[in-house]
């Protein structure tokens, strides 16, 4: 699914310039459900924008689904990314003014799905995750699980292929935690591919395989059995 | 998806209830001024447009006298109409107007003043779109005795009963007969004579009955032969394939003059479109334009501040919404589709803020009207009104939402979810230019004021060089000047009294000037008009007029061929000597007996004019009477009393000499307090503006304060710092401002024959004033910052 080859990032201020990724390259296969690990500052979150065709590369390749976007420009990484790529953030990132319900619709009001459509697959990965009863709650008066299962919820709605994850337990106490963890693995198992960003050795043996980086390069991978 | 805009775009509204309140008072205070000035601007421009014809018809008028005494004369003589109707082709009708101001009306016991009447040509009623009603269109005037008057006085004088065949009674006993009746005039039209005789009628009495002479041995058959009385407004309507200029049409009239009158030549003649004549004099010169240009010029500059305002505080507060706005963007929502979002916001809230502004227009019309002595109604049918509103709205909603819009839309996802917002420099730079040209507004506003207002006191306290307190005066009718010394000693009796006098115009107001006139050493090429006095002999004590030579009118037979002169007279006509230089009034020749000094007998717009006083009692037909102040009650009641001894029912109208005064400068008083409230208006939504910047930039430097606090910095040190970077803007703001504000001021004293010197301390104070109120605004957000609990922002500024 994913290929990156000799990827490069460099981030630069007037007199000192940063080597986020240096030619880093690695490989995700469909179904997956890789972890990156690392310390602060080795380029992982870079990583991740990346690969979220949030940011682009300064140089190497990056071949998703077949297709070489290294070069894409912003319009048509967007349009790639909001029908091939769910978000999950450590601090949820939902939107206050709207309702649990809303938050969850907002991709499928931007693909342009019908109404009739929107409210049945909402209604359906709410139900999934668990958090029915909550729907017309505004996401301040959700605990933290609650809310980081909003945000899975929003995340998968569209049914992307790809999901990344950037520690998304790291604002949560363990129990939510391993809720978090525990439905990740289920989309996992139905057909997900998952990257996920984290600093918790606990999280990242629900993947099967880890990453570890230092200084924008990869040190290890761990195969987890 | 709209759906889902205008939902968040309402929650949004809700859950910052504060900003959109400023957000909202700041759009309708500037919206509800800038249409109500709009609306005034685009009413004095509608003026006379309604009449079909009006870009074919045109207003004559002359120019008289030379030098100081040049004058441009709305009223020509009546001639020139009938010529230019018979000789120039281009020229299909002409009408003229001879306006005679008030004159008592009678129907059974019903007696009125009416104000508005005046003789005219038939085709006032075909030329302009003043056609008949009821009545026959093609003879408006059955015959001399006819009389044409409004719906409006039809329904004052006979209720529902049909007008027409009614007949009235002119003063004590001319009887007319109503004819026509034409619809109430529209408030934009410069005409409107209520009572309408034919001019024929006055052709009757005055050339024809009354042998009119001005020799006392040629008799004048006709008003067509006479070139010496002007007393007409004329307009000609030419034709509508006319080719003429209006050059062209100017010389012919002119030729037309001086061939029939060669000693008045040169009179040069004007010709203006009827939609000007509201607002230009005849000869193209300001005559309100002016302030109608300055006043829309001020409306949009307060909507510009509003719309600024809302640019900033929009702005400044997206800051906040950078999460709301990244999220959407990584989750799919496409620059454009946030750029609708924010439009739907911005609409969102300008809707509630027109809502407002119309709901306050509604309930501030009354008062406006009566303060812009306009008579504006929100009709619906008002296709212009709704036109300049909906431009206004439009424009305004446009102006203050795409800047917004198209930044939010375009932050940068990434950045601005980690907390890097992404309003860099030039944004805010942007924000500092929007304010320094608010608060530039806003200055040049207070010096507006500020020297307006000193004007209108100069006028006020100006010595006149004549004493106008506490005197009143009016118009003696039939029998009152015949027995003005009765009058004089009946009155007299009451304590109240001081003195009694008779004038033949008002003093305040000017009356007729002439250019008919001779002395000893006139030059060749002088073409000095007077403005004449007819007076009796206490004139000189009576309004304690100073001499600054000769001797004053003792009331001796002599007087008749003695004339008083003022000092501006003596310059102008050059006399080293005048006290007993001789001098030719129109028909009578004298001699100078004495120099009036300079007095105000105009407004201080215009110069004092040449003057000459001419002891002629008999032509006085304005009595003054001095009251004791406290008495002047009593006075009036005693003038009343002998007004109704000659006059029976005919109700008894007088008027303060002080408000006569007062009026002439009610345009002049009505721009200052218009200006009162503009700069008000104007500083109070720029403060908001600026408040806005303020809170913007005390949120950006939390983390910054907090940095200084832990490290030391005091309280008052945070307030300096950040009141700092605002104080400069306000000071670029004042340096931009003060030429603007003196060029212009300049520009408008100039309208003032006498005037005060712009002097600096009115810049000093603007700019001081500006800069207290900014710095008020802005110590609100800095102290509230500088207090902060710098833990607290260290935390939150990660």
């Amino acid at each position: 699914m994913i290929k990156i080859t000799n990827l490069e990032k460099f981030y630069r201020t007037e007199e000192v310039e940063t080597i986020a990724l240096n030619k880093l390259s690695m490989e995700v296969n469909t179904g997956e459900f890789v972890a990156i690990m690392g310390p602060s500052g080795c380029g992982k979150s870079t990583l991740l924008n990346i690969l979220g065709m949030l940011d682009d590369p300064d140089a190497g390749s990056y071949v998703f689904n077949g297709t070489e976007i290294a070069h894409f420009n912003e319009r048509k990484r967007a349009d790639l990314r909001k029908h091939n790529i769910g978000f999950v953030f450590q601090s949820f990132n939902l939107i206050d003014e709207l309702t649990v319900f809303e938050n969850v619709e907002l991709p499928l009001i931007y693909t342009g799905v019908s109404s009739a459509d929107r409210v049945k697959r909402v209604e359906e990965v709410l139900d999934k995750m668990q958090i029915m009863h909550r729907r017309n709650h505004y996401p301040q008066q959700l605990s933290g699980g609650q809310q980081q299962r909003v945000a899975i919820a929003r995340a998968v709605v569209n049914k992307p292929k790809l999901i990344l994850a950037d520690e998304p337990t790291g604002n949560l106490d363990s129990s939510n935690g391993n809720e978090v963890m525990e439905l990740l693995t289920d989309l996992n198992e139905q057909g997900t591919t998952i990257i996920m960003v984290t600093h918790s050795e606990h999280d990242a043996r629900y993947s099967h395989r880890i990453i570890r980086l230092l200084d924008g390069q990869t040190v290890m991978e761990n195969i987890m059995v | 998806m709209i759906k889902n805009y205008l939902k968040t775009a309402w929650r949004n509204i809700l859950g910052n209830k504060f900003y959109a309140s400023i957000n909202v008072a700041g759009l309708t205070v500037g919206l509800v001024v800038g249409l109500f000035m709009l609306l005034w601007v685009q009413d004095e421009l509608s003026y006379d447009r309604f009449n079909t014809k009006a870009d074919k018809i045109y207003k004559i008028g002359i120019v008289g006298g030379t030098g100081i005494s040049k004058q441009i004369f709305n009223n020509i003589i009546a001639p020139v109409a009938t010529y230019a109707k018979a000789e120039i082709p281009d020229v299909q009708d002409a009408v003229r107007v001879m306006n005679i101001g008030s004159a008592p009306f009678r129907y059974k016991d019903k007696v009125f003043y009416e104000d508005n009447f005046a003789f005219t040509d038939p085709s006032y009623f075909s030329v302009f779109d003043f056609n008949l009603i009821d009545g026959d269109k093609r003879h408006p005037f059955a015959d001399n005795n006819s009389v044409v008057i409004t719906k409006e006085i039809a329904a004052k004088y006979f209720g529902k009963e049909d007008p027409i065949g009614k007949v009235v009674t002119l003063g004590q006993d001319e009887q007319l007969k109503v004819t026509g009746v034409i619809p109430d005039y529209p408030a934009n039209s410069s005409l409107k004579y209520r009572i309408l005789l034919p001019l024929s009628r006055f052709n009757d009495l005055a050339y024809i009955k009354n042998k009119k002479t001005y020799d006392n041995k040629t008799f004048i058959s006709t008003m067509d032969a006479d070139w010496s009385m002007f007393g007409f407004q004329t307009f000609l309507l030419l034709k509508p394939n006319a080719t003429m200029s209006v050059a062209a049409l100017e010389k012919r009239l002119q030729a037309i003059h001086e061939r029939n009158k060669p000693e008045d030549a040169p009179v040069p003649y004007l010709s203006q479109p009827l939609p000007q004549m509201h607002l230009y004099q005849a000869d193209g010169t300001d005559g309100g334009m002016s302030t109608v240009r300055t006043f829309g010029i001020v409306a949009i500059m307060i909507l510009v501040i509003a719309c600024i305002n809302y640019v900033n505080l929009s702005t400044a507060r997206s800051m906040l919404r950078a999460k709301e706005v990244s999220m959407r963007k990584i989750i799919g929502a496409g620059k454009f589709q946030l750029f609708l979002q924010f439009m739907a916001e911005t609409t969102m809230l300008f809707v509630i803020a027109a809502v407002f502004a119309f709901a306050l227009m509604f309930v501030l019309l009354p008062y406006y009207n009566q303060f812009s002595g306009k008579q504006i109604t929100l009709s619906l049918s008002n296709y212009n009104m709704w036109l300049c509103i909906g431009v206004t709205l439009l424009g305004t909603l446009t102006a203050s939402s795409i800047y917004p819009a198209l930044l939010l839309s375009s932050f940068e996802p990434l950045k601005a979810l980690k907390g890097k917002v992404t309003i860099g420099i030039g944004n805010a730079a942007f924000r500092r230019i929007l304010v320094v040209l608010q608060f530039a507004v806003s200055v040049v506003l207070i010096i507006g004021t500020l020297i307006i207002g000193k004007q209108l006191k100069f006028i006020r306290e100006k010595n006149l060089g004549y004493d106008k307190e506490n005197v009143i005066g009016f118009t003696m009718r039939g029998d009152m000047v015949s027995k003005y010394d009765v009058i004089k000693n009946e009155l007299a009796k009451n304590p109240s009294v001081v003195s009694v006098t008779r004038a033949g115009r008002d003093l305040v107001t000017g009356g007729n000037s002439t250019g008919d006139n001779d002395w000893d050493g006139k030059p060749a090429n002088s073409n000095m008009w007077f403005n004449q006095i007819y007076a009796d002999k206490d004139i000189l004590s009576f309004f304690k007029m100073k001499l600054a030579d000769g001797a004053g009118f003792t009331g001796a037979v002599a007087d008749s061929a003695h004339f008083l002169i003022n000092e501006t007279a003596v310059k102008e006509m050059g006399l080293k000597n005048p006290i007993g230089a001789r001098l030719r009034v129109q028909t009578v020749n004298g001699t100078i007996i004495g120099v009036v000094k300079d007095f105000h007998f105009n407004t201080m717009h215009r110069k004092i004019e040449p003057a000459v006083f001419q002891y002629k009692p008999n032509d006085c037909w304005k009595l003054y009477i001095k009251t004791t102040g406290r008495g002047a009650q009593s006075a009036i009641a005693s003038a009343e009393q002998v007004w109704k001894q000659y006059n029976g029912d005919i109700p008894f109208n007088y008027v303060f000499l002080d408000d006569s005064f007062k009026k002439l400068y009610s345009d002049d008083r009505r721009t200052g307090s218009l200006f009162n409230i503009f700069s008000g208006i104007a500083i109070i939504i720029s403060c908001l503006g600026l408040f806005g910047l303020a809170t913007y930039s005390a949120q950006v430097k939390t983390r910054e304060i907090g940095i200084r606090k832990v490290l030391g910095a005091s309280v008052a040190r945070i307030i300096g710092l950040l009141a700092t970077e605002f104080m400069v803007l306000i000071v670029i703001a004042i340096v931009i401002a003060v030429p603007i504000g003196w060029y212009a001021m300049n520009a408008w004293l100039q309208d003032f024959a006498y005037k005060v010197s712009v002097t600096w301390t009115v810049f000093v104070l603007a700019g001081c004033g500006a800069t207290l109120i900014a710095l008020a605004t802005i110590s609100i957000q800095s102290v509230k910052a500088a207090l902060a609990n710098p833990v607290r922002s260290l935390k939150n500024g990660e």
